[in-house]
Order: structure tokens, then C-alpha cells, then sequence
């Protein structure tokens, strides 16, 4: 085998292992989702036995602020970050949504 | 409303800015400029008290957007917004140096796509355009060759490492068509299907919006909005020319249009003189007017072979005529403020 050829595959192989690093990371980022809806499901029903309004824009306007914080930090581009969060609130909020229409057809 | 924050703005005064926004519901947009950052607010504005976002630290100015489009108003960015097209080195729209796109108005095979581009290129062109959906007139001419045109183009793009511009006419063809090319085109007839604009603004490629052939300059700029407000922000505009009484041309390029909307938005405005005419000796003097009134660039057809080409062969010019365009244009553009691709000398020109 040439070096050329070695070298060659030895690339592959470390695409291989970088592209299954990421599939597993995708995995556990969607578990996380997961677990976010969960939970935000949870702060529905406490917001509700409490008689608060379920929509809460200060606090999703915190969080998301909290996010592009972290973001700059870590060296990401920011806005995008910030629009991941805006997506994932309103993934939060439809959830929450749900909740309530289940309890009240319950 | 536009909050103008004070020069040397904090990003901790940016963020706070920003939870005092959202927090009332409404959505920021953030443009940094050299010199000052410009967060825009989107959103029901009754919400939003003048007096309170005075007094919160970093802002300088609150200013009311009287205009009916925001994220495209001049007002909401900093700066001119300069478009990147194509992985890589790409080219970019709206920078000093004019973007000019060239090619057929239908891809029709691989040689003639081949061929044009390669002379589109050694004249100077940044770009390749070609149809692959065709909108016709009648239906029961030539339609294109859809997604073999499509594929045609991402080889030639290999091969030239050109850029490429097509057109989307179907909402449900928006990711095939991005999948392939560099630029999406929306075409005049569809410049208000707000569906199809709805889609491109949830790509993550430019956007060449045309404008209708009887919208005003405002339906244009709310076209762009409709693609903004979904997250693409990258909107190329291009005036093509209106529908008008005179029948001597096939439309009426407004040039008028070409300042006003540089004064209007931040967006790239290109002008299409191939379709404005509808005639190939009209493409160089609306070409060079375009560029004179401060047009970002040109999309311009050219064919190997105009008189067989299978639509709008009456308005492409031939790949020597396109040079000769390209050389007579320089002087435009350097009255104009603007500079022009390097050329190889004589390139593409028989000896």
C-alpha cells in the first residue's frame, strides 16, 4: 500500500469516527429536548395549581438572554444560538398548551 | 421602533436592552455596525414605552419605524448588507465590486450550459444563471428540464467553481432546488406568493426576489419582509422592469427604482436589462444605466446560440456580445463608485 493511499484511509477512518461522535451527540441532544418539554409540561401544571398564567414572556425573554450569554462565552455565534432557544420556547410553550387542553377535557 | 445604542455599548447593556424587549413579548434584532449597534424590535410596538427604554444604560436614541417593512428598512441595519453566494471563496452582492450573474435563460443541455458558462466566466461574470423550472407564458411550450437542469448545474458549478443562480417557482420544490444551487430565484410572476416566500425564509441560501411586473416598490420591499420574517435574511432584490402602455419594449426598466430602493433598504439591489427590454440590443444601454443610477449588479442572458435558444431568444446576447458588454461597462461603474472583476486580458476572445 503507498503512503499516499495509507494516508488516505487512515482520513477516513477518523471521519468515521468523528461523524459517529456526532450521531451520538445528536442522540443525547434530543434526549435533552426531550427532557426540556418534560419538564416544561411540569412548570405548566405548578403555574396552573398556583393560578398563574401559563405565558410567561420576562422569564423566556431570561432565558434566552441566559443563553446568548453562555454563547458568547463559549465562543458561538450568538444570534444563532439565540434563535435555537426561541425555537425550543416555543416547543415549550405548545407543550404546555397541550397540558392545559388535556386537563381541561380530563 | 429602533433602539440606537451609544457607541462602546456593553454586551452586558446589549443583553439587558434585548430582556427588556422580549420580555414584553416582542422580538430584537441585532445589527453592528463600525461604529453603532442598532437593535430592531419586531412586534405589537404599543407594547413598548418610549420613556422606559430611554432610560435603560447603553441607549442612545429610540426612533419609531413609520414604515410598513421592518427587518428590510433601511433603518434596522447598520450598514449596506453585503450577501455571500457559494461555499468557499464564493463572491459576494452589494460590496464595491458589481455582481454580475450571466447565463441562459434555460438550461438546455450540458454542452451549451458548459460552454456559456465558460464564456460567461472569462468575461468577467461572478455568477451562473440558469432556468431549470421554467414559469411560461403558455403551457404548451418548453417548461425546462426541471431537475436533470438542476443537477446540470451543480456540475458546471464543479467545474467552474461558479456560483449558481435558478429559479423556484413550487413551495414544494424550495429544499431540491436549494440542495443544488447557490442562489434562489423567485420570479416576477411569483414575487407575491406568499407561501413560496414563506419557505425561502426558512432556507439557509440567498434569496434573488423579483419584482412583479405591475408591484410597486413597497409590494417589493413587503415581499422581502414576508422571506426576512422567517429567519432568511439574505434578500437580493432586482428591478426587471414593469408593465407599462408602451408596447416598443417588452417591460419598462424603472430606473428610478434603483436609487429609491438603495435609499429604502439595506438590501442589494440588482437589475435584470434582458428582461427589462425584452430585446438584446437594448440589454448594454439599460445595463449601463442600471449601473450609472447605483444598481449592486446584473443579471444578464446569454446563449451560445440566441436564435435557437428555446425561450427568450430575442433578448440573450451572444457570449461576444456579453464581453463587449463587460468592456464597455467599466467606465460606467467606475463613475459609479464601483469596481469591476479582474479579467484575463482578452479572455474568451479569438485572437
Amino acid at each position: 500500500m503507498s503512503a499516499g493511499r495509507e494516508a488516505e484511509t487512515a482520513a477516513f477512518a477518523e471521519l468515521e469516527r468523528l461523524r459517529t461522535a456526532i450521531e451520538e451527540l445528536d442522540r443525547r441532544l434530543v434526549e435533552l429536548i426531550a427532557e426540556r418539554v418534560r419538564l416544561a409540561r411540569e412548570v405548566g401544571v405548578a403555574k396552573r395549581a398556583g393560578g398563574r398564567p401559563t405565558l410567561d414572556p420576562s422569564r423566556e425573554a431570561a432565558v434566552v438572554r441566559r443563553a446568548g450569554a453562555l454563547a458568547r462565552e463559549a465562543g458561538l455565534a450568538e444570534e444563532d444560538v439565540r434563535d435555537i432557544f426561541w425555537h425550543l420556547i416555543g416547543l415549550s410553550r405548545r407543550a404546555q398548551a397541550q397540558g392545559a387542553r388535556d386537563e381541561r377535557d380530563a | 421602533m429602533i433602539i440606537v445604542t451609544r457607541p462602546g455599548v456593553t454586551d452586558a447593556e446589549l443583553d439587558r436592552i434585548r430582556e427588556h424587549v422580549e420580555g414584553l413579548g416582542l422580538r430584537t434584532h441585532l445589527s453592528r455596525g463600525e461604529r453603532r449597534t442598532i437593535i430592531g424590535c419586531i412586534g405589537d410596538e404599543s407594547l413598548l414605552e418610549e420613556a422606559a427604554l430611554r432610560i435603560l444604560p447603553g441607549v442612545e436614541q429610540v426612533l419609531p419605524v413609520l414604515k410598513p417593512y421592518k427587518l428590510a428598512s433601511r433603518e434596522f441595519s447598520a450598514g449596506p448588507t453585503v450577501i455571500r453566494v457559494g461555499d468557499g471563496a464564493g463572491t459576494r452582492v452589494g460590496a464595491r465590486e458589481l455582481a454580475v450573474v450571466a447565463g441562459p435563460c434555460s438550461v438546455e443541455n450540458r454542452e451549451m450550459l458548459r460552454e456559456t458558462a465558460r464564456a460567461v466566466q472569462a468575461a468577467g461574470a461572478g455568477m451562473l444563471r440558469g432556468g431549470a423550472f421554467k414559469p411560461r407564458t403558455s403551457p404548451y411550450v418548453f417548461q425546462g428540464l426541471k431537475e436533470e437542469g438542476l443537477r446540470l448545474l451543480r456540475e458546471v458549478r464543479a467545474e467552474t467553481g461558479l456560483p449558481t443562480v435558478s429559479e423556484v417557482m413550487d413551495p414544494r420544490h424550495v429544499d431540491l432546488v436549494a440542495e443544488h444551487v447557490d442562489v434562489l430565484q423567485v420570479g416576477a410572476r411569483n414575487m407575491q406568493n406568499f407561501t413560496l416566500l414563506s419557505e425561502l425564509g426558512r432556507v439557509q441560501r440567498p434569496v434573488l426576489l423579483k419584482r412583479g411586473l405591475s408591484a410597486t416598490i413597497k409590494e417589493l420591499l413587503m415581499a422581502a419582509e414576508y422571506i426576512m420574517s422567517q429567519g432568511n435574511r439574505d434578500v437580493i432584490l432586482c428591478e426587471r422592469g414593469i408593465r407599462t402602455y408602451e408596447t416598443a419594449t417588452r417591460n419598462t426598466l424603472d430606473v428610478a427604482a434603483i436609487p429609491v430602493l438603495k435609499a429604502e433598504t439595506h438590501l442589494p439591489v440588482l437589475v435584470d436589462p434582458s428582461h427589462a427590454g425584452g430585446r438584446a440590443d437594448l440589454v448594454a444601454p439599460l445595463a449601463f444605466a442600471a449601473v450609472a443610477a447605483g444598481a449592486d449588479g446584473l443579471i444578464v442572458e446569454v446563449h451560445p446560440c440566441p436564435e435557437q435558444a428555446l425561450s427568450d431568444g430575442d433578448q440573450s446576447l451572444t457570449p461576444a456580445a456579453f464581453a463587449e458588454l463587460m468592456r464597455r461597462l467599466r467606465p460606467f461603474a467606475e463613475a459609479a463608485g464601483r469596481t469591476m472583476a479582474e479579467v484575463a486580458a482578452l479572455a474568451g476572445v479569438a485572437a
